[in-house]
């Protein structure tokens, strides 16, 4: 009932560019393998010691994390900024918090904006990887929409602090982190925009239709996180789901896929 | 220039403060209403309200240089007072833009909720509010950008008003569930007026940012037809959004 043609131009488009946005910050972003317990400090952010990394699975990307240090900069930068908001948050905060030397953050950085930006882009490149992977993986537009909401909804619960840097706090932090915002949103709009291949009424949607979704799920994430109620995001993602899919598709269709079982009952062909 | 970005704040300021002054016997009613620049009120007409002055006289100064920019001394510069007489009413510059945000916040509640009560329909009112917050963005494009952009590095009790701004719009919308059908109630979500309104802001905001105010009106029909399809479906909102 529900075809979807193949977004693969566009999920490649954004693979690219995410490619390039690791390239030029030198980080790698692993997945995560299980759900953080704590705010989304890295065990060895903070810290003059070497701990040794715990056993097991995550042992080789926290080892990497530790000697990577312009992850833990921007780390620091999210959380100071999470506290306090960007416009107070100094270098010296940043790193007492990162627990590395002035000179370190100086040999990363030339000032506290350049870190925001690599700190935004960090962050929003590593929900886009989420996004675009949990769409990637299957085939009808509809599941990918909702497969790519919960995958952001994810990480705005993983990493709220990281999450805020790009959401809230980008608006406030200077015109080169505003025109990263924007181009963010552009990412989204694209994927949002390949429903009116697969909408009954696709050609009469109105032209800012895929901007004012995303804006609205912004807004409301961010009321969220600005509150600090982080935690109750993920019970979103039904309504959520139903809000941006309903002008494409009606809101009986898109209630179904909203509620539609994880393994996409109705119609849907998850691969794998 | 900076005496008609005077003009054009002071005219906003000036119907807000106690609704007088614009009513006098050389000044005729007509003029109350006039889009700043060509009624010609000279600049003591800003009242000689000197708490007044210094708000106008912020606006003019973020005009000119950006919230960031803006100094104690470009105010009472723009606003012609001593300094000592800034910090009779205001003890920083983030409090005397919280003031200037919440005299033009005032004005703009004033008129969308004039337009929306103007309609009788619920769909046409909201339409009428839009228009009308479009139509003010657009007038007065500096105070635009002080109430979306500069309010946003201005301070958190700044922040906190522009979300709650944000937020009081709310109700507008929710209004439109009475009398609907089960079915669609049934489709609307406890945040649905919450994504409706962030939506729409996020598309003016956008352009305010982009300094493109010129195209905020044609932004209309998409911003009616966007907020009022989950009340009517798409077919109603489309045809209202066309007026």
């Amino acid at each position: 009932m529900l075809s979807g043609q193949s977004p693969r131009p566009v999920l490649d488009c954004l693979v690219n560019r995410l490619s390039v946005f690791w390239y030029l910050n030198g980080i790698r972003s692993s997945p995560r393998t299980s759900p953080r317990s704590d705010s989304g400090t890295v065990p060895f952010v903070g810290s003059n010691s070497t701990r040794r990394p715990l056993p097991g699975r995550q042992q080789l990307p926290r080892e990497f994390i530790a000697q990577h240090q312009r992850l833990r900069i921007v780390t620091a930068l999210a959380e100071e900024t999470a506290q306090q908001g960007y416009r107070a948050v100094t270098v010296a905060d940043i790193v007492r918090r990162a627990g590395i030397a002035r000179n370190t953050f100086y040999e990363n950085f030339s000032c506290k904006e350049e870190c925001f930006l690599a700190t935004q882009e960090f962050a929003m490149s590593a929900a886009l990887e989420r996004v675009v992977t949990a769409a990637g993986s299957l085939d009808d537009w509809p599941f990918r929409i909702r497969a790519g909401l919960g995958a952001f909804l994810d990480y705005v619960v993983e990493e709220p602090a990281l999450a805020r840097t790009c959401m809230v706090e980008a608006l406030s932090a200077g015109t080169a982190a505003v025109r990263y915002y924007e181009e963010s949103q552009q990412a989204f709009v694209s994927l949002f925009r390949l429903g009116r291949d697969v909408s009954p009424h696709g050609a009469d949607l109105p032209e800012t239709l895929e901007e004012a979704i995303i804006g609205g799920v912004f807004w409301i994430l961010y009321q969220r996180l600005t509150i600090s109620r982080p935690e109750t995001i993920r019970e979103l993602l039904p309504e959520l789901v139903e809000f941006a899919l309903t002008p494409y598709l009606g809101p009986e269709a898109a209630g179904e896929v909203a509620t539609a079982d994880a393994a996409g009952g109705v119609g849907a062909a998850p691969a794998g | 220039m900076e005496f008609n970005l005077s003009r054009s704040v002071s005219s906003v300021l000036v119907r807000d403060s106690s609704n007088q002054s614009v009513e006098s016997p050389e000044y005729p009613p007509e003029l109350a209403r006039l889009p700043p620049g060509r009624h010609g009120l000279p600049r003591e007409f800003v009242a000689h309200n000197q708490r007044e002055r210094l708000i106008a006289g912020l606006a003019e100064a973020v005009a000119e240089s950006g919230y960031a920019g803006t100094t104690i001394a470009h105010i009472t510069r723009h606003a012609a007072v001593s300094r000592r007489t800034f910090y009779e009413h205001f003890s920083s510059k983030d409090e005397c833009f919280v003031a200037a945000y919440d005299t033009v916040m005032a004005e703009l509640r004033t008129r969308v909720g004039e337009a929306f009560d103007h309609e009788d329909e619920w769909p046409q009112a909201v339409r009428a509010g839009i228009a009308a917050m479009l139509e003010f963005l657009t007038a007065e494009p500096h105070l635009a950008r002080l109430s979306m952009v500069e309010a946003l590095v201005a301070g958190p009790v700044v922040v906190e008003r522009y979300d709650s701004a944000i937020q009081s719009l709310v109700p507008y919308f929710q209004a439109g569930r009475e009398g609907r059908s089960k079915e669609i109630l049934a489709g609307l979500s406890p945040t649905t007026e919450e994504a409706l309104v962030g939506g729409m802001v996020s598309l003016i905001s956008r352009r305010i940012f982009a300094d493109r105010t010129d195209e905020l009106e044609s932004l209309l029909p998409d911003l009616v037809e966007f907020t009022l399809t989950p009340y009517l479906g798409s077919a109603a909102a489309a045809k209202v959004a066309r007026g």
